[in-house]
């Protein structure tokens, strides 16, 4: 995958860059930023819904089911000691034509994204100050 | 510690408006804890989501997952941010007058 770059905006706002796209993240106010972008928490339950619906999505679109969209709504649920993001809450909506019987295949669909598969087995992280 | 009146009795609250006494909390405290979250009136179905909330934590001492608020209600988690604006965590658990729950978001 191409760089991401993270670069000060201001106080504790940065600004993300990847491929040419750019999007901030910021700290609330009770946590010292000015609450100009997102948290990077809920930088990654957005990555995760999104994620999560685009896999989705393309099974409704394969399969014909047309009659309305997905969507998905998402709460990040946090923990202490350490400090992270202790668990996901998701409602995920399906068009309308999906029929029950096939709900137990689009779980195990939003189950194989690339995200949730990312969660489930965490990546390594390899820190280097530069 | 900062106080504020709240059903017109000054309560202790915390930086992020939670009152510091669970044992304070009643339901006109309740009505006015909603109005700093943006509810101005307390609907049947907000009732619903602080009651549920309340009688859990005085059983269990802590506040239940957000899925199992959503199930024990029968509210999508869009319905429980439409009702509390400010989340299941920061909305409705201050407007039951329960702790403040961890996290930083």
């Amino acid at each position: 995958m191409d760089l991401i770059t993270v670069a000060r905006e201001a106080g504790l706002a940065f600004k993300v860059n990847v491929r040419g796209h750019e999007f901030s993240s910021d700290m609330s106010v009770s946590d010292g930023g000015r609450d100009a972008a997102p948290a990077p928490a809920e930088l990654v339950g957005g990555a995760l819904g999104a994620c999560i619906a685009m896999m989705v999505q393309a099974y409704c679109d394969t399969c014909g089911y047309t009659d309305g969209e997905v969507g998905v709504s998402l709460a990040v649920e946090l923990g202490d000691n350490p400090k992270r993001v202790a668990g996901f809450v998701i409602d995920l909506e399906l068009p309308a034509d999906v029929p029950e019987e096939k709900h137990d295949v689009i779980m195990r669909v939003a189950e194989k994204c690339s995200i949730h598969e990312t969660l489930a087995n965490p990546p390594r992280v390899d820190i280097d100050i530069t | 510690m900062e106080q504020k009146e709240f059903g017109g009795k000054m309560l202790d609250i915390d930086e992020d408006g939670f009152i510091q006494d669970p044992e304070d909390w009643n339901e006109a405290v309740a009505a006015d804890l909603a109005k700093t979250e943006g509810v101005e009136e307390l609907t049947e179905n907000h009732w619903k989501v602080v009651h549920y909330l309340r009688d859990y934590y005085l059983q269990y001492n802590m506040a239940p997952m957000i899925r199992k608020l959503c199930k024990q209600t029968g509210f999508k988690l869009k319905e429980i941010y439409d009702l509390f604006p400010s989340g299941p965590a920061k909305g409705a658990c201050k407007v039951a007058g329960l702790p403040k729950p961890t996290g930083c978001v």
